[in-house]
C-alpha cells in the first residue's frame, strides 16, 4: 500500500514538469505585458525598462523558465508582479478557502445525489424517476452564477437565513457562510452524479450476484448498501474525481458571486494582469491538488473493491 | 460650468497657491459646512471594486492603491475640499522664487503615525523616491533640477525651466511624505504596513479581502469641534469586485457605502429609502483612442467625420443613463477647461461629405473593446451605426483587456474604446501625456499625434503662473487638438457612489478619490 502511494507520488514529478512548461509558455506567449497593464501608459520607457529588469522579464524566455524551475525546486515560487507579495503567501491565503469550498461542495453533492439516484433507480420509469431526471437536467442547464444569485437573493437577502459574502470565523461560521456557495456548486455537480449513479445502479441490479443475494433472503436494505451501492459506486467515484478537478476552476464563478477570495478568483485575476509568477505557481498547485484527488479516488476503489487492492 | 466665472475662480485659487502664506485653519473651517453637530466614533464599512495592491506610493498607479494611500499618507500640498483647488498639506505654506525657478516649502509641525516627528529629511527622502527613474510617476518631475534641505523647517525644489503646474504636482499621491527610517529599513514591510502622517493608519491588510484602517492619534488637522480629525474610529475597506454583490450588500445593510455603482442601477439605488446617491463630477473622459498612423485614420477628415457621425446623445442616454456630459475637448474637464470651444455637431450629412472628400478607399475601421465590458459594447454598436451611415466600414473586435492594451501600446490597434483620468487638477499632466510626440514618451498617449503648434503652446502654458494667461493658452490647445480630430470624445462621466443616510460628510473629490477624514456616522 505504502509502496503504491509512494509510486504515485513519484509519478507526479514528471507531470509537474510538463504542467510548469505548459503554464509558463501559455501565459508568456499570450499578448499583453504585466508592466504595461499595471502602468497603463503613465510610466516613461525608462521606468518600464527598470521594472522589466527587476522581474527578469528582459531575459530570453528559456532563461526565465530555467530561473523559475530552479527557484521552484528550492521552494521559492517567486513574487507577484502585480500584488507585490510572495506567490507562496498568496496561495497560502487562498488555499484554505478553496479546499473548504471544494470539500463542502463534494459532500453536499453526494448527499443530494445518492438518495435521489437510489430513489430514481428503485422507481425506474415511474413518476419519481422522471422528476429526478428532469430536475437534474434543469440543475445542469442553469448557469452557476444564475443559481448563485438566485440563492443569494432568496435565502440571503429576503429570508436572511444565510450571509451573502465572505468566509466567516470559526468552524460553524465557515459552515454558515459557505453553505450557499457550496450548494450552488453542488446543484451543478449533483445532476452529473445522479445520472451516473442511477445508470450504474440499474446495471448492477441486472447482475447475477444480486439475484443470488435476493434468493438467499437478504433484506433489501442489506442488498442495497452492501452489494448494490458498493459496486455501483466504482464508476461514480471516477466521475466524482474528474469533476472535483473541474470544481477547482469552476469555483471561480461562485467565488466571484459570493465574494469569496479563493484560488479560483486569484487565478482569473492573475491571468488578466499577466501576473506570470502567480499564474505559474497556481498552475502547479492546481495540478498537485488534482493528482492528489485522483490518488484518493484510487485508494477509495481499493477500499471498496478488494479485487483492485489485490492487483 | 461657465468659462468666465470658472477661470476667474481658478485664477484666484492658482494665485493663492503661489503666494507666500496660506491660512490653513481659516480655509478648513470654511470648507466644512456641517449644519449638525458632528458625532465622533464608529466604524465605516465601504465596499469597493478594487483593492490596494501595495502601500508603496512610488510604485503604484492603480486606483485600488491610490484611494487607499490617500487616506493614510499626506503630501506637502493637498487637493482642497472639491479637488479642483489646492490647500496646504504637510507644508504649512510655500513660496515661489521671483524667477519662478524654485519653490520653498515650509513644513508644519506634524507627526507620523508612530509618534515620531515629520522632519525635512523625511521630505527630501520622499521626493527623492518620486524623482527616481523607477518611480511610476517620475515623469511629473521632469523639469526638476534638485531637491534640497534648506533648514530644519524648509525644503527647496529647483527647476530647470518654468513649470506652472508644479504646486499641483506636489499634491499628487505619489508625492506622499513617508518616514525615511521606516521605508529605508524595509521597503517591503512598508508596502504592507506604511508609516505616514495621514488621518488613518493601517491596522490590518488581508489581500483579496479587506483593509482595516484606524484613526491616527497624531494627525495634525483639526475638526469642526476643535479636536483632531478623523471623526471615525475605524474604516473597513472591503474588496467586492462583483457589482451585484456591492449593490445587494448596500441594500442589505452589510455595507455603509458602496463605491462605483453602475449607471444602470444608479436610479434604482437612489430610490431606495434611507439611501443617498452621490453623482460626483470627476476628472474623467470616456473616449475612443485613435491611432493616427493607421490608414484611413491618418486623414484628419476621416477622424472629424467619425466625430460628426458619433451620436453622443444616444450613447449618453443608452449607456450612461444621462449621467454623462457631452464633451468638447480631448481631455477631462480640469481647471482650465473652456466652454467656448464648440462641440463637433452630430451631423451625418457633414460626415458623409467629409468621408467623400477624403477619398475613403473602403479600408475597414477596426473598433476594439475589452471583452466583458458591456457599456463599451453598447458604445461601439452605436458608433458603428453612425459611422456606417457616414459611409465608413466598421468592424467591432472584442479582445481580452490585457491583449487589447498590448495592441494599443505597440501601435497595432486602430481605434479603442476607453477613458482617461487625471490625478491632479492641472491640465498639464494629461495634455503633456496626450500630445507629447516624442519617441521617448508614449507618442501622444499612443495616438501618434504630432502638432508642433500644440507642443509650443504647452511649453508656453508652463512658463507663466498667471492663471488668466494659462487659461487662454489652454483654450487654444483645447480648440486645436479637439478640431484636429485627435480622438472621438464620448462623455465626461461621473463617479457614482451610494451610502446610507447615516453617513455624513461623504464626498468624492474631482480627482476621483474620497476623503474619509471628515466623514462621520450619525448613530
Amino acid at each position: 500500500m505504502l509502496q503504491f502511494i509512494a509510486g504515485r507520488l513519484a509519478q507526479m514529478i514528471p507531470v509537474l514538469f510538463g504542467v510548469s512548461l505548459i503554464a509558463f509558455l501559455s501565459v508568456h506567449l499570450v499578448p499583453g505585458d504585466p508592466i504595461q497593464i499595471m502602468t497603463l501608459g503613465r510610466a516613461t520607457p525608462e521606468t518600464i525598462a527598470a521594472m522589466h529588469a527587476e522581474y527578469g522579464l528582459d531575459q530570453p524566455l528559456w532563461q526565465q523558465y530555467l530561473t523559475f524551475i530552479g527557484n521552484a525546486l528550492q521552494g521559492d515560487l517567486g513574487r507577484s508582479i502585480v500584488q507585490k507579495t510572495d506567490v507562496a503567501k498568496l496561495i497560502g491565503d487562498g488555499i484554505g478557502v478553496s479546499l473548504y469550498l471544494l470539500a463542502y461542495s463534494a459532500v453536499l453533492s453526494v448527499l443530494i445525489a445518492v438518495p435521489l439516484a437510489m430513489w430514481a433507480a428503485a422507481r425506474r420509469d415511474s413518476a419519481p424517476d422522471h422528476v429526478v431526471r428532469l430536475a437534474s437536467m434543469v440543475g445542469l442547464a442553469m448557469p452557476p452564477f444564475w443559481i448563485g444569485l438566485l440563492l443569494m437573493v432568496v435565502f440571503g437577502l429576503t429570508l436572511r437565513w444565510f450571509p451573502i459574502r465572505g468566509f466567516g470565523e470559526g468552524f460553524f461560521g465557515h459552515l454558515h457562510h459557505m453553505f450557499l456557495p457550496a450548494l450552488t456548486m453542488a446543484l451543478f455537480l449533483a445532476p452529473i452524479l445522479i445520472q451516473s449513479l442511477r445508470s450504474s445502479i440499474l446495471d448492477v441490479l441486472e447482475a447475477d450476484y444480486i439475484e443470488v443475494a435476493r434468493s438467499k433472503g437478504l433484506s433489501p436494505r442489506r442488498i442495497m448498501f452492501k452489494h448494490i451501492l458498493r459496486n455501483a459506486a466504482i464508476p461514480v467515484i471516477t466521475v466524482l474525481a474528474v469533476n472535483i478537478g473541474w470544481l477547482l476552476s469552476g469555483a471561480v464563478i461562485v467565488e466571484t458571486v459570493f465574494t469569496i477570495h479563493g484560488l479560483g478568483s486569484q487565478l482569473v485575476r492573475s491571468v488578466g494582469f499577466r501576473d506570470y509568477f502567480t499564474v505559474q505557481g497556481l498552475a502547479l498547485v492546481f495540478s498537485v491538488l488534482v493528482m492528489l484527488v485522483n490518488l484518493a479516488a484510487d485508494l477509495a476503489y481499493m477500499a471498496i473493491d478488494r479485487r483492485v487492492a489485490r492487483a | 460650468m461657465q468659462t468666465g466665472s470658472w477661470s476667474w475662480a481658478c485664477g484666484r485659487r492658482a494665485l493663492m497657491a503661489s503666494l507666500v502664506t496660506v491660512v490653513a485653519a481659516g480655509i478648513l473651517a470654511a470648507d466644512r459646512a456641517a449644519a449638525q453637530e458632528v458625532k465622533r466614533g464608529g466604524t465605516l464599512v465601504i465596499a469597493r471594486p478594487e483593492e490596494p495592491l501595495s502601500w508603496n506610493p512610488y510604485t503604484q498607479g492603480d486606483n485600488g492603491s491610490i484611494y487607499a494611500i490617500e487616506q493614510v499618507c499626506d503630501s506637502l500640498v493637498e487637493a482642497d475640499a472639491t479637488g479642483r483647488g489646492l490647500r496646504p498639506g504637510l507644508a504649512e505654506s510655500w513660496e515661489m522664487a521671483a524667477d519662478g525657478l524654485s519653490y520653498t516649502f515650509k513644513l508644519r509641525d506634524a507627526k507620523f503615525s508612530d509618534g515620531s516627528p515629520v522632519t525635512v529629511d523625511d521630505v527630501v527622502f520622499s521626493w527623492g523616491k518620486l524623482n527616481d527613474p523607477s518611480a511610476a510617476y517620475q515623469f511629473l518631475l521632469q523639469p526638476v533640477k534638485s531637491i534640497e534641505k534648506v533648514d530644519d523647517k524648509h525644503m527647496r525644489v529647483t527647476l530647470n525651466e518654468l513649470y506652472a503646474p508644479f504646486p499641483s504636482v506636489a499634491s499628487v499621491f505619489a508625492a506622499a511624505i513617508v518616514k525615511k527610517a521606516a521605508f529605508e529599513a524595509n521597503p517591503d514591510e512598508f508596502a504592507n504596513k506604511p508609516v505616514c502622517s495621514g488621518p488613518f493608519m493601517v491596522e490590518s491588510y488581508e489581500r483579496g479581502t479587506k483593509v482595516v484602517l484606524v484613526r491616527n492619534p497624531h494627525y495634525w488637522e483639526m475638526g469642526a469641534d476643535g479636536q483632531a480629525l478623523p471623526y471615525l474610529d475605524k474604516v473597513e475597506l472591503l474588496y467586492v469586485p462583483d457589482t451585484n454583490a456591492r449593490v445587494l450588500g448596500l441594500q442589505n445593510g452589510d455595507y455603509d457605502v458602496s463605491a462605483i455603482i453602475p449607471y444602470n442601477q444608479a436610479k434604482a439605488v437612489s430610490e431606495t429609502p434611507d439611501m443617498g446617491l452621490e453623482v460626483a463630477e470627476i476628472f474623467r473622459l470616456d473616449y475612443v483612442y485613435l491611432n493616427h498612423k493607421q490608414k484611413p485614420l491618418d486623414d484628419e477628415r476621416i477622424r472629424l467625420a467619425m466625430n460628426h457621425a458619433a451620436n453622443l446623445q444616444a450613447i449618453n442616454k443608452a449607456v450612461f443613463f444621462d449621467y454623462g456630459q457631452i464633451p468638447n475637448s480631448i481631455n477631462p474637464k480640469m481647471n482650465f477647461w473652456s466652454g467656448d470651444v464648440a462641440p463637433l455637431a452630430f451631423d451625418i450629412e457633414k460626415a458623409k461629405s467629409l468621408v467623400a472628400e477624403a477619398g475613403y478607399d473602403g479600408t475597414p475601421i477596426k473598433l476594439r473593446i475589452d471583452t466583458g465590458n458591456a457599456p463599451a459594447k453598447q458604445v461601439a454598436t452605436i458608433l458603428q451605426q453612425g459611422w456606417q451611415e457616414a459611409g465608413l466600414k466598421v468592424e467591432i473586435e472584442e479582445l481580452d483587456g490585457g491583449t487589447a492594451w498590448n495592441s494599443v501600446v505597440d501601435g497595432s490597434y486602430m481605434a479603442y474604446v476607453s477613458y482617461i483620468t487625471s490625478d491632479i487638477n492641472d491640465d498639464d499632466e494629461l495634455l503633456a501625456l496626450q500630445t507629447d510626440p516624442t519617441e521617448a514618451g508614449t507618442q501622444g498617449f499612443f495616438s501618434r499625434y504630432k502638432n508642433d503648434e500644440v507642443t509650443a503652446l504647452l511649453t508656453q502654458s508652463r512658463a507663466t503662473t498667471d492663471a488668466a494667461k494659462r487659461g487662454e493658452v489652454f483654450k487654444q490647445i483645447q480648440d486645436i487638438t479637439y478640431n484636429d480630430g485627435y480622438s472621438v470624445p464620448l462623455a465626461y462621466t461621473p463617479s457614482i457612489n451610494a451610502y446610507h443616510n447615516k453617513v455624513k460628510g461623504w464626498r468624492t473629490l474631482a480627482t476621483g478619490w474620497w476623503w474619509l477624514k471628515d466623514v462621520w456616522i450619525d448613530q
